[in-house]
């Protein structure tokens, strides 16, 4: 298994706070990784900076077998070389149906001329119908996404990251505000896509972690705490003091 | 469910009913303006207000132009009547030196000694430029003698200004109030930059006898002013077609994200200042055609065509008539400027309370301010709003 992505030593500053300290991390394809932690320790900060919203004071984040340096790129580009994201807060294209939403993330060129003159396929329309019945959505095409449940919502999104056909997935809090039911679909989801790509999930429900049955990255001040097993992080007593203890 | 998802290919046309829709009514209304024209035959539609109705059809087009940036993708512009303005200006300068060269040619034909091209030149030049104490030809009316080379400018001029002022701001994420901000700026600097004497387009004096077509001056501006009637018509509807196709499709689909989430539409791998580049570009180069059309109409153009309030109107246009639908752009470019005609032109009674007279040349801003806070409070989706009253989808 070797690295696809590759974060190391790296630090960022808000107005004198360390959001993140000198942290690495080393992901493989394909891996599914859980990382956890208190609130504030950095865990959206690394997505941030991952995905290019976020520049990094110091450190390095390469990325594929070429180790190409995502630090110099737009997060436009980065999303083109293979990394996709799903945030917190779900947020899909509530004024446009959910065909469109995922039209727009399929995998195609994404060049302004190139979407002019793009035009729907019977391969593309397959696709969506594929990606609409594994989310669950199917008979809600025609739909506005704005109309969806909040955890509807979260099932579209999950369907857009998918139909970008990412070879990393970055997926924060993907089963907030969803029913035990829903939770239990999502774990399937993304230990599936897990088997092909990798996939980072961040996540509050240890419950759900367990479900994933991976390896946990335990994150505190911007830091790596602990890195392995759910068991072995649990049992670690610093991870006890500063987060599970609370 | 799934059959949609299977449906044929359809036409754009067949795919966008509305489109459709609009042309035809704006053939029947060309041809109903035609057949009452004073150049066709009927006279009941005077050459002057036949002038209005062509020049309104060119505002009709910048408003669908500025729907498409504005209503579409989120950039609130406030300097498109720059774009609007150079068009003119592109337009003038040709119409200004063949007619200055016409005349020129004509009183030197009968010198004893024939005339060299500098010296026509010359003249043409101390007859442009003496209302502004210069007997030189700018060097930006190096290509004026050329039809097709201003042709060509009234498309690069708008297009290039509009391509770098989008790269700079949009490369730098400027967005939201103070893109529109900059906008203003971009349209006061130029009104006020063309509003000094030594700029080459004669300061505030303008260009003007527009009305005047070299070559054509037999015509009657009857005739005339049918034919670029036509031209507006014309242009509207192509603009039209153009920019419903621009917006329809994964395209549109795109631009439309943009305006409701940027940051989320870059997550997806859109390289999103291209696309605003894109329709910015696009909009200020139709705008400046529009432009072009308009000024051979209303006949004279100055920097205060350009001043930044006029492009502000245009924004009001389009709330008013409905922003994210082009033909709510067309309503309420047709309608608020028509009336603002009727109002400001005498054409308005004017109200006697006994104890003050509301003159309605004073009080038109008055009027549309109010229109204007009324729709913003009470329809939030302006008067093309109301057709979806009229067409509930099941």
């Amino acid at each position: 298994m070797s690295a696809l992505l590759e974060v190391s030593g790296v630090s960022v500053t808000f107005d004198g706070f360390r959001a993140i300290n000198n942290l690495s991390i080393s992901i493989g394809e394909p891996e599914l990784r859980a990382v956890i932690g208190p609130n504030g320790a950095g865990k959206t900060t690394f997505m941030d900076i991952v995905t290019g919203k976020t520049k990094p004071d110091e450190g390095r984040v390469l990325w594929g077998e070429a180790s190409q340096n995502l630090l110099g790129m737009s997060e436009s580009a980065i999303a083109r070389a293979g990394i996709g994201r799903k945030f917190q807060k779900p947020t899909v294209f509530e004024d446009q149906t959910v065909r469109e939403n995922l039209a727009m993330a399929l995998r195609n060129k994404r060049g302004p001329f190139d979407v002019l003159l793009y035009k729907t396929n019977r391969h593309a329309r397959a696709r969506i119908a594929e990606l609409a019945e594994e989310i669950g959505l199917s008979d809600h095409l025609p739909r506005r996404a704005g109309d969806l449940s909040h955890g509807q919502k979260q099932w579209l999104e999950i369907g857009m990251l998918l139909a970008q056909d990412p070879r990393l997935l970055l997926v924060d809090e993907p089963a907030a505000g969803m029913t035990p039911a829903e939770r239990e679909h999502t774990t399937e989801l993304l230990t599936r896509a897990a088997q092909t790509r990798a996939v980072v999930v961040i996540e509050h429900d240890m419950e759900f972690i367990r479900r994933l049955n991976c390896k946990v990255t335990v994150l505190h001040e911007g830091s790596v705490l602990a890195e392995g097993s759910l068991d072995h992080v649990t049992q670690n007593q610093q991870v006890i003091d500063v987060y599970l203890g609370r | 469910m799934a059959k949609t998802t299977l449906a044929p290919k359809k036409g754009f046309l067949s795919e966008n009913p509305s489109v459709l829709r609009f042309l035809g009514l704006l053939t029947v209304f060309t041809l109903i303006v035609t057949a009452l024209a004073e150049g066709f035959g009927a006279g009941v539609i005077s050459t002057s207000f036949l002038k209005v109705l062509g020049m309104t059809l060119c505002l009709c087009l910048i408003a669908v132009a500025m729907d498409v940036v504005w209503g579409y993708c989120g950039i609130l512009s406030l300097g498109h009547f720059a774009f609007f303005g150079l068009g003119g200006y592109g337009i003038g300068m040709w119409l200004m030196y063949a007619r200055t060269e016409g005349i020129v040619r004509t009183s030197l034909a009968n010198a004893p000694i024939p005339a060299t091209e500098g010296e026509v030149r010359d003249a043409i030049a101390s007859q442009i430029f003496s209302v502004v104490g210069s007997t030189e030809l700018p060097f930006i009316w190096g290509f004026a003698h050329s039809l097709t080379l201003q042709l060509l400018l009234i498309v690069l001029v708008p297009g290039l200004l509009a391509l770098v002022f989008g790269w700079l701001a949009f490369r730098s994420r400027v967005t939201g109030v103070y893109l529109s901000i900059l906008t203003q700026a971009m349209t006061l600097a130029l009104s006020l930059y063309l509003f000094q004497n030594d700029t080459g387009l004669r300061g505030n004096n303008g260009l003007s006898g527009l009305q005047n077509i070299p070559g054509l001056l037999h015509l009657p501006q009857s005739t005339i002013a049918l034919w670029f009637f036509w031209a507006s018509a014309l242009a509207l509807g192509l603009g039209y077609l153009l920019f419903a196709w621009l917006v329809s499709g994964k395209f549109g689909s795109v631009v439309r994200a943009i305006r409701d989430n940027e940051n989320r539409v870059r997550f997806l791998g859109y390289h999103v200042e291209s696309y605003k580049l894109v329709v910015f570009t696009a909009t200020a180069i139709v705008s400046g055609i529009a432009g072009a059309l308009y000024y051979p109409q209303a006949g004279i153009i100055n920097p205060a065509e350009i001043a930044p309030i006029t492009s502000i109107y245009l924004a009001v246009w389009v709330a008013i008539g409905g922003r994210g639908r082009l033909y709510g752009a067309v309503i309420g470019a047709a309608t608020v400027s028509l009336l603002s005609s009727w109002f400001t032109g005498g054409g308005a009674p004017n109200i006697d309370l006994g104890f003050y007279r509301i003159v309605w040349t004073d009080w038109w801003l008055v009027l549309l301010g109010l229109g204007f806070v009324a729709v913003t409070l009470f329809f939030p989706k302006g008067i093309g709003g109301l057709f979806d009253y009229l067409v509930r989808k099941p």
